[in-house]
């Protein structure tokens, strides 16, 4: 479903476009197409692997500011052309992908710093900055930023708001919703708005929050305000081996209403036996957990004392500091090919979160559901963001080369069917569609389920918002 | 195209990788998808799938500096700079190098440099006069020292005639080869070139290289080519470090405080990175950009500003960003190429070559 247009009308908008942004940020060029109708979603990973093309934009857009992201804008809303924003196409849901052709607008010419202020503790910055970028602009000041996703170095500022991303150390210092002050705005009609001064308010609801997690659907995040934080004084690691699961739910539920360490990670028996073995070189049974305590070195002390209390409670062995420390050195190594899942294999992450009480029945019912129904799919899981009431899991599904259809059609569907069953067994017992990867064209017959009634509230601001229903279509179910 | 089994291996472990996202000099600076390494790769893998043809491609394949930032940067050991010099080649030997390429190419082999010059400015030419006769040590200017930066050339001389060092600069100074490997990869014309330098240097007992990007070649790639140099093949900032050690050249130390721009082809390939700053302590003061040594990002050169001289400027700015971000109001450098690219875009940081601290 590519722009239906004749080649007259095609090139008048093209000239449009060229002159909100300039010529040379504005491509038809085959390797911009291409390079930006692929990206971190397996689905469109296979079709390229087996040389098929995915949908493609028909014209990127690289705009440098707000000013001519609204120029944009106004013209795709004339037009009634798609847009599809693109950070850096580190997404694993297909959310930046064009499905429907039109318009890409990619952000990364949006990556000025704009200011590091220690006073208030934040950076402003266009939201086409790669984090890391952030990260760094950060410790040039002795400062950090405490957002350390796996996909620290793959993703923009702007595409951890539109996914509500996560980063390690999100026990202490919380998601990337949790870490943003004010930000700037670009509505589908080409208005330009600021959110409020500050995220803690009374002047009705936080709009921050309104369009963090909205995949491009209502708007495009020009600037945001991130917060940073002093570096640590201390930062300390301890590994444990429980010997089972539901001994780690425990003691872990325990500490949190203790104390809050910034990197908490149980791994299940399947990927302590896979994953961690090959990583960090446990080799052991049971479930590894990998615990971080940081700040005040007064402070830090008082917490290991609690939390070696707490754990032998539960009888976790201590495995000392040397493989968390490890772990931390290695925890983006999982990441790169050679280590991570890749294709051939057929594969994908479930990440949901649900309160304590659920979100072990989650695991086991979403475990039994895939292997019962696929027995060629190993499942493993770890549990990686902890709050005082519940817990994420980020569940993996594997299926060997062997088992993949090499028609692509076909391995679509097999991988449709999987993610149907396991989100289906989630939503069942508690869950929710996703917890930090968005949903994007993947999940997005998912957000009905979950909401029921209650989507009229999203889909009613969409209409408000985007009444030409350009910005990202069939996105997050929208 | 035709591709080794090993790059067609790098290329499809890059192809859907994403890690070194944020490394790119160029991509930075531009902010194209496109310049990753990961975007070479699909682009380079749909070739080789024939979802795509090569031609359409190859203007991003150019768009690379080949800083090794990627590889460096990778825990896994992919080298898109291998994948990225083997598709020019490819692209070369099936007639399909984009145009203002082949220019540069003709360039290399009619007059040996990119720029297509055959004269140098007037003080160098009577400044290598000066040093023709030959002694056991060479200076070796290289192309862009001898023809599109001659001051900085004048001045490696004279630091060197300061030091008292007796030396050679050949009046017809071969070509390292550097530029065409850049160009076209390891193709014969390149090898030739390589191979015609290197019989050259074979005269001296001690090579002096001034340009880290020759130095990278003769010292490496020359090497990996299984071309041999019958020479002691030094850098120039190693030599001159040595120098300043053995007390053949005075230092006083301003107290200026500068930052230093690590060449990736000294720090990342040659893996020295002690040396310039054992220079710069003895004549200023040192602070560190937060990217130094190994880390270090490429700060722009005078070959693809041929071709691209916006996003040339482009990469440089964003450097000097990175400097004015730790406070540093100079920014010393060790690579002609990159003292020319910050220095046509540095309006409030002052640029210096080493030459510049040590001669005052």
């Amino acid at each position: 479903m590519q722009i239906q247009m004749n080649k007259f009308l095609f090139a008048m908008i093209l000239t449009e476009l060229e002159d909100a942004v300039g010529k040379e940020n504005c491509s038809t060029r085959a390797i911009d197409k291409a390079t930006h109708s692929v990206d971190y979603y397996w689905l469109s990973r296979m079709w390229a692997d087996r040389g098929e093309r995915m949908p493609e934009a028909d014209i990127i857009v690289c705009p440098k500011d707000a000013t001519e992201v609204s120029k944009v804008l106004k013209i795709a809303n004339y037009y009634k052309i798609p847009v599809t924003t693109w950070g850096a196409g580190g997404g694993s849901q297909g959310g930046a992908l064009p499905v429907c052709g039109g318009i890409i607008l990619d952000t990364k010419r949006m990556n000025q710093i704009y200011e590091v202020n220690t006073e208030a503790m934040y950076i402003e910055c266009g939201t086409g900055a790669i984090y890391k970028h952030i990260e760094w602009a950060a410790n040039e000041v002795g400062k950090a930023t405490m957002h350390y996703p796996s996909s620290l170095t793959c993703s923009t500022v702007g595409g951890f708001l539109a996914h509500r991303g996560i980063g390690v150390c999100s026990n202490k210092y919380g998601k990337i919703d949790d870490m943003v002050l004010q930000m700037e705005v670009v509505l589908p009609n080409g208005d330009i708005i600021y959110t409020s001064p500050t995220p803690k308010h009374a002047v009705g609801p936080d709009l921050n929050q309104i369009f963090i997690g909205s995949e491009g659907t209502l708007g495009i995040i020009t600037k945001a305000q991130l917060r940073i934080y002093d570096q640590p004084e201390e930062r300390r690691f301890r590994a444990f081996l429980f010997q089972n699961m539901d001994m780690a739910f425990k003691a872990s539920k325990e500490l949190l209403q203790k104390f809050k360490p910034s990197v908490m990670r149980l791994y299940d028996e399947a990927e302590t036996a896979s994953l961690i073995k090959s990583v960090v070189g446990v080799e052991r049974k049971g479930a590894f957990m990998n615990i971080a305590y940081e700040g005040v070195k007064k402070m830090v002390d008082v917490e290991e004392e609690i939390l070696l209390e707490t754990f032998a409670k539960y009888g976790a062995e201590d495995l000392g500091s040397e493989y968390g420390e490890k772990w931390w050195k290695e925890k983006i190594t999982f990441f790169y090919p050679g280590h991570a899942l890749d294709l051939p294999k057929l594969y994908g992450t479930m990440d949901t979160i649900a309160p304590y009480g659920k979100i072990e029945k989650i695991y086991y019912a979403m475990k039994e559901a895939i292997e019962t129904k696929y027995p060629f799919a190993k499942f493993i899981a770890h549990f990686s963001h902890w709050y005082e009431w519940g817990a994420m899991m980020y569940d993996r599904f594997i299926i060997e080369p062997e088992f993949v259809p090499e028609d692509p059609v076909e391995a679509l569907k097999l991988h449709q069917d999987i993610w149907t069953t396991g989100i289906r067994a989630a939503l069942e017992n508690g869950g929710v569609v996703n917890d930090h990867h968005g949903v994007g064209i993947k999940l997005g017959r998912f957000v009905r389920e979950q909401y029921g009634p209650a989507m009229q509230v999203l889909e009613g601001i969409k209409k408000d918002l985007d009444p030409n229903g350009i910005m990202n279509p069939f996105k997050l179910g929208l | 195209m035709i591709m080794s089994e090993k790059c067609k291996q790098h290329v499809d472990s890059c192809r859907f990788c994403w890690m070194c996202h944020h490394i790119c000099p160029i991509g930075n600076a531009t902010g194209q998808e496109r310049n990753t390494a990961r975007a070479r790769a699909l682009g380079i893998s749909l070739v080789n799938r024939e979802a795509i043809e090569l031609e359409e491609i190859m203007d991003n394949i150019y768009e690379c500096c080949t800083c090794g930032a990627c590889v460096h940067d990778c825990t896994t050991g992919w080298d898109p700079v291998m994948f990225t010099k083997e598709t020019r080649l490819q692209a070369a030997l099936d007639g399909k190098t984009p145009d203002y390429i082949m220019t540069l190419v003709s360039n290399c082999l009619e007059t040996g440099n990119a720029y297509g010059k055959t004269a140098t400015c007037e003080t160098l030419t009577a400044a290598i006069k000066a040093h023709s006769d030959k002694k056991d040590t060479l200076l070796f200017l290289g192309v862009d020292a001898k023809f599109m930066a001659c001051e900085q050339a004048n001045k490696a001389i004279k630091v060197l005639d300061k030091a008292g060092v007796d030396f050679t600069v050949l009046e017809n100074e071969p070509a390292s080869g550097v530029q065409l490997d850049f160009l076209i990869g390891a193709a014969n014309e390149t090898k030739e070139q390589m191979t015609a330098c290197a019989k050259a240097l074979g005269e001296y007992k001690t090579v002096v290289v001034y340009d880290p990007n020759d130095a990278k070649a003769i010292k490496q790639l020359y090497k990996e080519y299984g071309i041999e140099v019958n020479a002691n093949v030094v850098t120039y900032t190693s030599f001159v470090a040595s120098l300043l050690r053995d007390g053949k050249l005075e230092a006083k130390n301003s107290g200026k405080s500068v930052v230093f721009q690590d060449p990736y082809q000294l720090s990342r390939d040659l893996e020295e990175t002690e040396e310039a700053r054992e220079i710069i302590k003895a004549y200023a003061e040192l602070n560190e950009l937060l990217l130094n040594r190994g880390e270090t990002v490429w700060a722009g050169n005078i070959l693809m500003a041929q071709y691209m001289p916006e996003v040339i400027k482009l990469v440089a700015k964003r450097r000097i960003f990175n400097a004015k971000s730790v406070g540093a109001k100079a920014i010393v450098t060790a690579c002609v190429s990159e003292y020319v690219s910050l220095k046509a875009v540095a309006e409030d940081v002052e640029i210096i070559s080493l030459e510049d601290l040590i001669l005052g």
